[in-house]
């Protein structure tokens, strides 16, 4: 519910999730390659600019991966102030469901992104920009929403242990 | 029919408190099924929801601004501007009002700038005997102007979802409203401190003004960068953000010393998990917009809220009451994801500025972040406080009155916004 809750464990730093640690490498290389870019443009008059094409598919591969950890911690951004005024069964319920409806949603997305994936596998797709096969881009997003999955279940089945 | 599906679900889901996220994706889901699209529909439109250039300014904006929080910088603003306004009754309040206000020309997150002037002052207004109610309830309140201050991560959002509105045209129209809503706040906040008293037996030395005006200057100069690098057109404002980093990890690790490599990682790590939640809450709110827009339905319901209200101004009260009662649940991100869709038709029928609305909108969700009983600012300054929220509700009126006078002023005069990026070039 709040977008900042990352802020206030930052005094008991737990360890890190797989997908954590990647999300840091894929923030540093995206601030990597844009001020790259900046630096080039005005010191070369030469421009990179293709390389775009790659910070925004970071983006795509940034967003899955940092969510995992966001959803399986609940860190996304959800309102909990009716929920809270549940009786606790209710709220656990509830609770159940949402973790639930979140993992669904991201299997279907994990399907459905697949099948994506794979027609442009078939029929041979580019990139606007660099002219690479574009499920090279695409293949992140299922792959990562299982990845999600996954630790949504793990994290789950770990706090009813 | 179908239209009231996609709202309906998507409101139930929200109730239910279920991830934003989610409540998109399945309210879409369902719709598109009933329609009888292909479903490939939902991975290609969060594809192309996510993979756009200006929207690379978000981590980075996002980044800049977690290390300039860690990296010190809010202490040194705090000294000096203590500097400048001296110490009296009621002044601590002023410094938080303008702490506050230079910060935001630094991050763009409201919550995240009450935070770190919370982190430095809450001690010391409480030591001088301000009330931790009024301490929280203020900074969350100045706090929360950091997404109307340029730069601002909503402005980014705004400029994706409503094209005709540019990054630099909307930072410009957000300077002046933006320090007119936080100066609006130093009312009540004098007015307040002076009838009680807070502050008023306390004597300290006053900070040196020169040697704490060069501590601070490395402060100083990111706001001066990025907008001025901005308005000078050198950098797009993803370029913007970026220098700000290497400019932000530069005062941090070498001028400063306050951030190591591994707190540099951890930096990279929360700045990367929180712009993923708002990068996937875009890519799945696209679907719900395509969803919405192919299906028509929110034309249709545009047409029907403007033929419901005979006048403009009926119009534009309604639509800052459904923003403020909004805001108190929802950042402004995810607000102007779900409801821009709907309101930019409404605003187009109107015959508004698209640049002005945005102002309007971002100020009146800015409200919404310290007003009771849900304010995600007042809840972090409470809990850093060490205080229930309700402790802050008393004081906390006087400061939604008065940046809704703020906001009232920005709509009657709408020149506030709208003459420094005209004067510009920018509209």
């Amino acid at each position: 519910m709040t977008t900042e809750s990352p802020l206030h464990d930052a005094e008991t730093p737990a360890p890190y999730t797989i997908e954590q640690i990647l999300s840091g490498i894929v923030m540093g290389l995206i601030v990597l390659i844009t001020f790259g870019n900046v630096l080039a443009r005005y010191f070369t008059s030469q421009s990179f600019a293709a390389t775009e094409e790659f910070s925004i598919a970071l983006l795509i591969v940034l967003s899955f991966l940092g969510s995992s950890a966001a959803f399986a911690f609940d860190r996304h951004i959800r309102v909990d102030f009716f929920v809270r005024k549940l009786p606790p069964g209710l709220h656990a319920f509830i609770d159940w469901l949402s973790f639930a409806v979140t993992a669904s949603l991201f299997a279907f997305i994990a399907f459905y992104a697949g099948k994506l994936t794979w027609d442009q596998y078939r029929f041979e797709e580019t990139s606007p920009a660099l002219g690479v096969p574009q499920w090279w881009y695409t293949v992140w997003m299922p792959v990562l929403a299982v990845a999600l999955v996954l630790r949504l279940v793990i994290t789950r089945m770990r706090r009813r242990a | 029919m179908i239209g009231s599906v996609l709202i309906g679900l998507f409101l139930l889901a929200l109730v239910a408190g279920m991830p934003l996220a989610t409540g998109l994706g399945v309210a879409s889901i369902a719709v598109l099924a009933m329609a009888g699209f292909d479903q490939l529909a939902v991975p290609t439109n969060i594809y192309a929801g996510i993979a756009k250039y200006p929207l690379l300014a978000i981590p980075m904006f996002i980044l800049a601004g977690m290390i300039f929080e860690r990296s010190g910088v809010a202490i040194r603003l705090v000294r000096f501007v203590t500097a400048m306004v001296g110490e009296w009754t009621g002044s601590l309040a002023v410094v938080a009002v303008l702490v506050s206000m230079l910060l935001g020309g630094i991050s763009g997150s409201g919550p995240a700038d009450a935070a770190a002037v919370a982190a430095v002052m809450l001690p010391s207004m409480i030591a001088r005997g301000y009330p931790k109610g009024f301490s929280a309830g203020l900074i969350a309140a100045s706090g929360s102007t950091a997404i109307v201050i340029p730069p601002s991560v909503a402005f980014i959002v705004y400029s994706v979802m409503v094209p005709a509105a540019t990054v630099p045209a909307l930072f410009a129209a957000g300077l002046f409203p933006g320090m007119v809503a936080a100066l609006c706040l130093l009312v009540p906040a004098i007015v307040i401190s002076r009838k009680y008293g807070f502050g008023r037996d306390y004597k300290a030395e006053r900070p040196p003004l020169g040697k704490s005006f060069i501590d601070a200057i490395w402060g100083l100069l990111a706001p001066v960068i990025i907008l001025g690098g901005l308005r000078t057109g050198i950098f797009t404002p993803t370029e913007a953000a970026v220098v700000a980093v290497a400019y932000g990890i530069f005062v941090g690790m070498v001028v400063y010393r306050s951030i190591s490599f591994r707190g540099l990682f951890r930096v990279l790590v929360e700045a990367g998990e929180l712009s993923a939640v708002v990068l996937m809450i875009i890519g799945i709110a696209s679907v719900f917009a395509w969803a919405g827009n192919t299906l028509g339905i929110f034309d249709a319901a545009a047409k029907a809220l403007v033929g419901l209200h005979s006048s403009e101004w009926l119009m534009l009260l309604s639509i800052n009451l459904l923003l403020l009662a909004a805001g108190m649940f929802l950042d402004a991100i995810s607000i102007f994801l779900i409801l821009l869709p709907l309101l930019v038709p409404i605003a187009i029928a109107m015959g508004w500025d698209l640049v002005w609305f945005g102002v309007m909108m971002t100020i009146n969700l800015a409200i919404g972040q310290f007003t009771p009983p849900m304010a995600i600012s007042l809840m972090i300054t409470s809990r850093i406080a060490g205080i229930g929220m309700e402790e802050t509700f008393k004081w906390v009126v006087w400061l939604v009155l008065a940046m809704g006078a703020g906001l009232a002023l920005m709509i009657v005069f709408p020149q506030l916004a709208l003459w420094l990026p005209g004067r510009l070039g920018y509209l």
